[in-house]
C-alpha cells in the first residue's frame, strides 16, 4: 500500500514539474513582447534588452526553467542580477525553499503572493463547499425520494435553469441588483477574521460564495438523485424493507450511505480546483484571489506569478487526486494491484 | 501610448484608460457646462471624506514607475509634490504652462536648453519631518536610470541627461556615480540637470511626469518599494502602503505647510480624508457609475476613475445631468498605413479620402463618446492644428467617389485589396466593419483582421502582411514631441525585429532631420513650429489617418463639490478642486 501511494506521490511531482516546464514553454511561444510591454512607452531597443536581461527573460528557456526549478529545490536571492545583489544588498529580497520566483510586476516574492492570495481563495471555497453540499445533498435527496413529483421536477428544472447561467452572469446580477439597485446587501469586500470576526468574514462572504455555489449546486443535486435512487434500487436495500425497517432508517442508514461515497470523491475533486482559485467569481467580486491574481499576472505576462500559480493550482488537483486515488486503493483492492 | 494601451483595452469594457498626462482642449457640452474642461458644482469649503471609486490597480506607487495619467495628475495633487506641476486651470494656454511647486521658479535654462536648474524652497518636508533636500531630487532622478530595477516608469532622462553608461545608483561604480553627481549637480539647494542636447520642453516634463520628484535614499529598497508612499503632499497613506487591489485612506499630512504651495493654482485639498476604493473587477466601472446614477447615501460624496458606458448614458437625465460631464479627452485614435505594402502614395490618399470617421463614430456610441480628429495631435497639445491634407474638403463622411478617381487616375487595378487589422471587441467589430463597407465602395476590398491582446506586439513586426492598422495615443505631456517622434521617428523604433512604435514602418530622411531640428530647438515656440511642420509631411505622405478624439463621460455625487476636469487633470476630474459639501 505505502509503496503505491509513494508511486503516486512521485508521479504527482514529476507531473507538476513538467506542468511549469509547458507554462515555460508556452510562455515564450507566445508573439508577445514580454520585456518590451514591462520597460514601457518609450523605452528604446537596448532599454529594452536591459529589461529583458533584469527580467531573465534573455536566458534560454530551459536555463530559466532549471533555475527556477533550483530555487523550488534550494531557494533563491533576487534580484538575479548578482553584480546587483553584491552592489545594493539593501535590493536584495532572499526566497526560501520551495521559492517559487520573484514577480518585478508586483515587487515581492510569489510565495509571499500566494501566502497573502490563498486564503482569500480557500475562504471562497470552504463557504461555497458548504452551501452546495447542505443544499445540493438535501435537495438531490429530496428529489429522489419523491420521485416523479411535482417537487422532484421543480427542484430538477429549477437546479437545471440555475446551471444554465453562467457564473459571471449570477455574479454580475447579485451585485447590480441585489447589492446596488435594490440595496438589499453591503458591497461584499473581502474581510478578514482578524479584521471583522466570523461574522464579517462570512457575511462579505456570502454573496461571492453563492455565486459559486449555485453552479456546482446544480450538479450535486442531480449527482445526489441519481446516486440514490441507484442505490435505492439495490438488492440489498429491498432486504432491508423486507426485514422491516422503516424507511427512514432505510434511506439514511443504507441507501444514503452508499451514494455519498461517489459525492465524496466528486466533493475533493472539486475542493482541490476551486482552492487554485475561483478565476470569474473572483475577478467578478474583485476578491483578491488566486483566481483574480491568475487573471492580474496573465495580462501583465509576469511569467514567475503565472508560473507559481499554475503550480500550486496543480498541486491542489494532484494532491486531492493522490487522496482519492489512496483511497479508493483502500477501497478496492484490485487498484493496488495495478 | 501602445504597451499601456494594450493593457488598458485587454480591461474590456471598463475602460480603463489613464496613460499619459496629455492635456486637453476638451469642449462644452450639452449639459451646460462651460469652458474647455468642463465644470459643475460650485467650489466646495474644506473638511468631510471624499470617496474615489477607481475600477483598475495602479501598476506601483513608486513616483519613478508611475505612468498612468489619471494616477500622475491626482498623485501630484495629493501625494507627490514636484519641483513644478501644471496648474489646476481649464484654459489649455494656462495650464499647459507649468508653475513652481517644491521650485522656487520654474526653472532657468542655459546653453541653449541644455542646462536647467531649479531652486528648492525653505520648509518642503517629507512625511516623516525631514527636510526635502537638493540630494532628494538627485536620487530621484538617478533611479530612472535603473531601469533594470525600476521597470516600467518613463525613461526620458536616459536620452538627455549628460552621462554616458550609467546604470542607476544601485549598480554604479564610484566613478559612474561621479559622473552622474556632475550631470545632475547639487549645489546648496540648487539642483542644475546638464543635457547632452536641448529639452526645450523640460519643465513641462517633469511637471507631467514623475521622473525627477525627490525620493529620499534611506527610503529605497529596490523592488521592495513598489507599494511604499513617502508623501510630501497634503496627504499621506495611512499605513504608508498602497494595496495594489484595495488602494487606502488619505488621510492629512502634518508636515504638510501649505505656505510653501500654492493652493489656489496646484491643490486646494479641501477633504479631510480621501478614501481611495480600488475594485479591478471587469465590473467595477459599470457597477460605480450604477451607484452614482442612484446616487445613495454612502455614494454622495464619490467620484469615479470609470467612464460612463454608452448604455448608462441614457440614464443621464433630469436630476442627474446636473452631475455630468462630457470633455474631450487626451486621447486620439488613428489609422497606419503600412508603407512596406502600400507603396503607392495614390493608394493610401484614396484610402484617406473614403475613410468614414463619422460612421465609425456612430458605430462606438456617438458624439458623446468621440468626435472626429483632424490630426494625430490631441487638441489638447500645445500646437495642435488641423493637419492640411484631412481637414481641407472633407466632411468625415468619406467619399468612395473621390477616393475611385484618385485610383484610378493613378491607373490602379481595382479592387485594391486591403487587410485592415484592429484590437478586437463588439464595438470595435462594429466600427470596423462601416469603415470596410465605406471602403468597399471605394475601389478595394477590405478583409477585417480582429486581434487579441498581443495586437501590439503583432502589427509592430516589420515583416507583416496587414495594410492598415487602428491605434491610440496620448502625449505624455502636452508637447507633440510625445507624440510624433515617438511614433514616426524610424531610428529610434526599428530594429531587426520590429518597427517599434512606428507600426507603418515609416521611414522618411527628411521627417527624421526635422525631428532632429525638433529636438535642438532651444524654445518651445521654435519646436512647436517644427512639429507643426513635420505633421503637415506626415500628412501628405499619410503616415497616418486621423480618426477620432475620444470623449470622457464622467458622473459625479450629489455633494460633490468642484467637480471639474482641466487639461492638467487630463480631463479627469481635477482631484485639487473637488469638495465635499457638509
Amino acid at each position: 500500500m505505502w509503496a503505491y501511494a509513494a508511486r503516486r506521490v512521485v508521479i504527482g511531482i514529476l507531473l507538476l514539474l513538467a506542468l511549469s516546464l509547458v507554462t515555460f514553454i508556452l510562455f515564450f511561444a507566445s508573439p508577445a513582447d514580454q520585456a518590451k510591454l514591462a520597460c514601457g512607452k518609450q523605452c528604446t531597443q537596448a532599454q529594452i534588452a536591459v529589461t529583458e536581461k533584469a527580467l531573465g527573460y534573455d536566458k534560454p528557456v530551459y536555463e530559466q526553467w532549471a533555475g527556477f526549478a533550483k530555487g523550488v529545490v534550494a531557494g533563491r536571492d533576487f534580484p538575479i542580477d548578482q553584480a546587483q545583489r553584491e552592489a545594493a544588498p539593501e535590493t536584495v529580497t532572499h526566497c526560501a525553499a520551495p521559492c517559487l520566483g520573484f514577480s518585478k510586476y508586483y515587487g515581492e516574492t510569489v510565495n509571499s503572493l500566494i501566502k497573502d492570495y490563498a486564503p482569500i481563495s480557500i475562504s471562497l471555497a470552504v463557504v461555497a463547499v458548504v452551501l452546495w453540499l447542505f443544499f445540493g445533498v438535501l435537495l438531490g435527496i429530496a428529489a429522489a425520494v419523491t420521485k416523479g413529483s411535482i417537487l422532484d421536477r421543480g427542484i430538477v428544472g429549477l437546479t437545471l435553469l440555475v446551471y444554465a447561467f453562467p457564473t459571471f452572469f449570477i455574479g454580475v446580477f447579485f451585485l447590480k441588483y441585489v447589492v446596488v439597485k435594490w440595496g438589499l446587501l453591503d458591497y461584499p469586500y473581502y474581510t478578514p477574521i482578524a479584521e471583522g470576526g466570523v461574522w464579517g468574514w462570512l457575511t462579505n462572504l456570502w454573496l461571492p460564495s453563492l455565486t459559486l455555489a449555485l453552479v456546482f449546486l446544480a450538479s450535486y443535486v442531480r449527482m445526489t438523485r441519481a446516486f440514490v435512487l441507484e442505490s435505492l434500487g439495490e438488492d440489498y436495500i429491498r432486504t432491508a424493507k423486507a426485514k422491516g425497517l422503516n424507511s427512514r432508517a432505510v434511506l439514511f442508514k443504507h441507501g444514503l450511505r452508499a451514494a455519498l461515497t461517489p459525492l465524496v470523491t466528486m466533493t475533493g475533486i472539486d475542493f482541490g480546483t476551486l482552492l487554485g482559485g475561483a478565476i470569474i467569481t473572483e475577478s467578478v467580486f474583485a476578491y483578491p484571489g488566486l483566481g483574480l491574481l491568475t487573471v492580474q499576472s496573465s495580462q501583465a505576462w509576469d511569467l514567475p506569478t503565472v508560473v507559481g500559480i499554475v503550480l500550486i493550482a496543480g498541486s491542489f488537483v494532484v494532491l486531492m487526486n493522490i487522496i482519492v486515488d489512496i483511497a479508493y486503493a483502500f477501497i478496492d483492492p484490485r487498484v493496488r494491484l495495478g | 501610448m501602445g504597451n499601456r494601451l494594450k493593457r488598458m483595452v485587454a480591461l474590456g469594457a471598463a475602460g480603463v484608460l489613464g496613460l499619459s498626462l496629455a492635456a486637453c482642449g476638451g469642449d462644452s457640452n450639452d449639459n451646460g457646462n462651460k469652458g474647455p474642461g468642463g465644470n459643475n458644482g460650485e467650489p466646495g469649503e474644506a473638511g468631510g471624506t471624499l470617496t474615489v471609486l477607481q475600477h483598475f490597480p495602479f501598476e506601483s506607487s513608486d513616483p519613478n514607475r508611475i505612468y498612468y495619467g489619471v494616477q500622475l495628475a491626482s498623485w501630484r495633487r495629493t501625494l507627490y509634490r514636484g519641483l513644478v506641476a501644471f496648474p489646476m486651470s481649464e484654459d489649455p494656454a494656462v495650464a499647459n504652462t507649468p508653475v513652481a511647486d517644491l521650485a522656487t521658479d520654474t526653472g532657468t535654462s542655459s546653453e541653449g536648453g541644455k542646462v536647467w536648474s531649479f531652486t528648492l524652497k525653505d520648509g518642503v518636508k517629507w512625511e516623516d519631518g525631514s527636510d526635502i533636500t537638493c540630494e532628494d531630487v538627485q536620487y530621484g532622478a538617478s533611479r530612472s536610470f535603473a531601469n533594470d530595477v525600476i521597470i516600467g516608469g518613463p525613461t526620458y532622462l536616459l536620452n538627455y541627461v549628460d552621462v554616458k553608461d550609467y546604470p542607476g545608483p544601485y549598480k554604479a561604480t564610484p566613478e559612474q556615480q561621479q559622473a552622474f553627481d556632475e550631470a545632475v549637480s547639487c549645489d546648496g539647494k540648487t539642483i542644475t540637470f546638464h543635457f547632452n542636447k536641448p529639452w526645450a520642453d523640460f519643465p513641462q516634463a517633469i511637471a507631467g511626469l514623475m521622473m525627477a520628484d525627490p525620493y529620499k535614499e534611506s527610503q529605497d529598497k529596490g523592488d521592495g518599494s513598489k507599494w511604499t508612499i513617502l508623501s510630501n503632499g497634503p496627504y499621506k497613506i495611512e499605513g504608508n502602503k498602497w494595496d495594489k487591489n484595495k488602494g487606502a485612506t488619505l488621510v492629512r499630512n502634518d508636515q504638510y505647510d501649505p505656505a510653501t504651495d500654492d493652493p489656489e493654482q496646484l491643490r486646494l485639498a479641501l477633504p479631510d480624508q480621501i478614501n481611495w476604493e480600488v475594485n479591478p473587477s471587469d465590473t467595477a466601472g459599470e457597477l460605480f457609475n450604477d451607484r452614482l446614477i442612484q446616487d445613495g447615501p454612502k455614494d454622495q460624496a464619490a467620484i469615479t476613475w470609470a467612464r460612463l458606458n454608452p448604455a448608462q448614458l441614457s440614464q443621464i437625465s433630469g436630476p442627474v445631468e446636473d452631475r455630468y460631464l462630457n470633455v474631450v479627452s487626451p486621447y486620439t485614435d488613428y489609422l497606419v498605413l503600412n508603407h512596406k505594402t502600400l507603396t503607392d502614395p495614390a493608394v493610401r490618399k484614396a484610402l484617406a479620402v473614403s475613410l468614414n470617421a463619422n460612421g465609425y463614430i456612430k458605430a462606438t456610441g456617438g458624439s458623446t463618446v468621440a468626435e472626429p480628429a483632424e490630426t494625430i495631435i490631441n487638441p489638447g497639445v500645445s500646437g495642435s492644428q488641423d493637419n492640411p491634407a484631412f481637414a481641407e474638403d472633407n466632411d468625415n463622411n468619406g467619399d468612395p467617389e473621390a477616393a475611385k478617381a484618385i485610383l484610378e487616375e493613378a491607373g490602379v487595378k481595382m479592387p485594391v485589396k486591403i487587410k485592415l487589422a484592429y484590437q478586437k471587441s463588439p464595438t470595435q467589430d462594429k466600427a470596423m466593419a462601416i469603415i470596410q463597407q465605406t471602403w468597399n465602395e471605394s475601389g478595394f476590398e477590405v478583409t477585417l483582421d480582429g486581434q487579441g491582446d498581443t495586437y501590439y506586439d503583432v502589427i509592430a513586426q516589420p515583416d507583416k502582411d496587414i495594410d492598415v492598422m487602428w491605434a491610440g495615443w496620448g502625449a505624455d505631456w502636452p508637447s507633440a514631441m510625445t507624440v510624433l517622434p515617438p511614433l514616426f521617428d524610424s531610428r529610434p523604433n526599428f530594429s531587426s525585429t520590429t518597427c517599434g512604435n512606428d507600426y507603418g514602418c515609416y521611414e522618411s530622411d527628411e521627417v527624421n532631420k526635422l525631428f532632429d531640428d525638433a529636438a535642438n530647438a532651444a524654445d518651445v515656440d521654435t519646436q512647436v513650429g517644427i512639429l507643426q511642420e513635420i505633421d503637415a509631411k506626415l500628412g501628405e505622405d499619410y503616415a497616418y489617418i486621423p480618426l477620432d478624439n475620444q470623449k470622457f463621460n464622467w458622473l459625479r455625487g450629489s455633494k460633490v463639490t468642484g467637480f471639474t476636469t482641466t487639461p492638467a487633470s487630463s480631463q479627469y476630474p481635477e482631484i485639487g478642486l473637488i469638495g465635499v459639501a457638509k
